[in-house]
């Protein structure tokens, strides 16, 4: 019985490399925009599919959940709590926070491993 | 010592008195050194018709590599294969999200908003909807949970999530808990294990 092996060595989830993919998104469809009522559906959207789409593209065996909330920047209060049932040594997670002038963003990404 | 290459045959009268002279034999060298096994090979397959072209001396450093790999690739866990193409039992959402439902409703009666208490009432929260989706006993799942509490000051809100997993068996389930003063939301992602 043959096993299969993985071509890569790491192990464990890269969070550095899944921060700096998020944040390219997010500038990439966020930057210098101010909030807007019509556009903010869309712009979440975008942000969710991009980050996806490249995450999926370095090519590991890995499941992805990304959540994005976007919030009009004023004085409110906002607390987000994640607790997670998985293993380790395998899977990982990864927070972006951005803002500027006129929103807040939050990024969550959770990959969880495939063990083939 | 003579060594008899490929092909070689003996001669075919070899007068019998003549015992082959040996010269004084050399001490045969060390089986540690290096250079030695090669020749020890090649005494060992005298007899033999093959050319000795190149013996790898086993005493290198490679050899010890080697069994360091073999070791540590032991150490990880090998599961035998179960032939489990599903999971026993699938992840039912709707009753999750009524048990999830509950548990908002609960602990988050007749509760203001408050920064310090929400900030650890987020993180007990998350952890008691874990362990009650964890009592549902899907097997080999993989659970997370997402706890938001937005503050209702005026300002508009908008999240979204995408995924990428297995359509056949995972699934989500979002509960709502609504106040006058903030709203509450558990997201709950349930992924096997494959």
């Amino acid at each position: 019985m043959e096993e299969y092996h993985r071509h890569c060595d790491e192990v464990g989830f890269n969070a550095d490399e899944a921060h700096n993919i998020i944040k390219e998104c997010i500038d990439g469809v966020l930057g210098g925009e101010d909030y807007n009522q019509n556009n903010i559906n869309q712009w979440t959207a975008s942000i969710v599919e991009q980050s996806l789409a490249h995450l999926v593209k370095l090519g590991k065996a890995y499941k992805y959940i990304v959540t994005c909330a976007v919030v009009q920047r004023s004085a409110y209060g906002f607390h987000t709590a994640s607790s997670c049932f998985w293993d380790t040594t395998s899977d990982g997670t990864c927070t972006v926070r951005w803002e500027n002038r006129t929103m807040n963003c939050i990024v969550n990404v959770f990959a969880i491993a495939i063990v083939l | 010592m003579e060594k008899r290459g490929r092909g070689g045959k003996l001669p075919a009268n070899q007068p019998a008195q003549q015992p082959p002279s040996t010269p004084r034999k050399e001490r045969r060298p060390s089986m540690f050194e290096k250079e030695a096994y090669a020749q020890i090979l090649r005494e060992r397959l005298r007899e033999s018709f093959h050319d000795v072209q190149y013996v790898e001396p086993p005493f290198d450093d490679s050899i010890a590599d080697l069994g360091k790999e073999w070791k540590s690739a032991l150490a990880k866990l090998k599961f035998a294969n179960s032939y489990r193409m599903e999971p026993l039992k699938k992840f039912q959402a709707h009753s999750v999200e009524t048990k999830v439902q509950q548990i908002l409703k609960e602990s988050l009666e007749d509760v203001k908003y408050d920064d310090k208490v929400f900030s650890h009432l987020s993180l007990e929260l998350a952890d008691r909807i874990l362990l009650a989706v964890k009592e549902f006993g899907y097997h080999r799942y993989k659970f997370i949970i997402k706890v938001l509490f937005i503050q209702k000051t005026g300002q508009a809100i908008n999240i979204a999530s995408r995924w990428i997993w297995d359509v056949a068996w995972d699934s989500w389930v979002a509960a709502k808990h609504e106040t006058e003063a903030y709203v509450a939301l558990a997201l709950v992602f349930a992924l096997y294990c494959e």
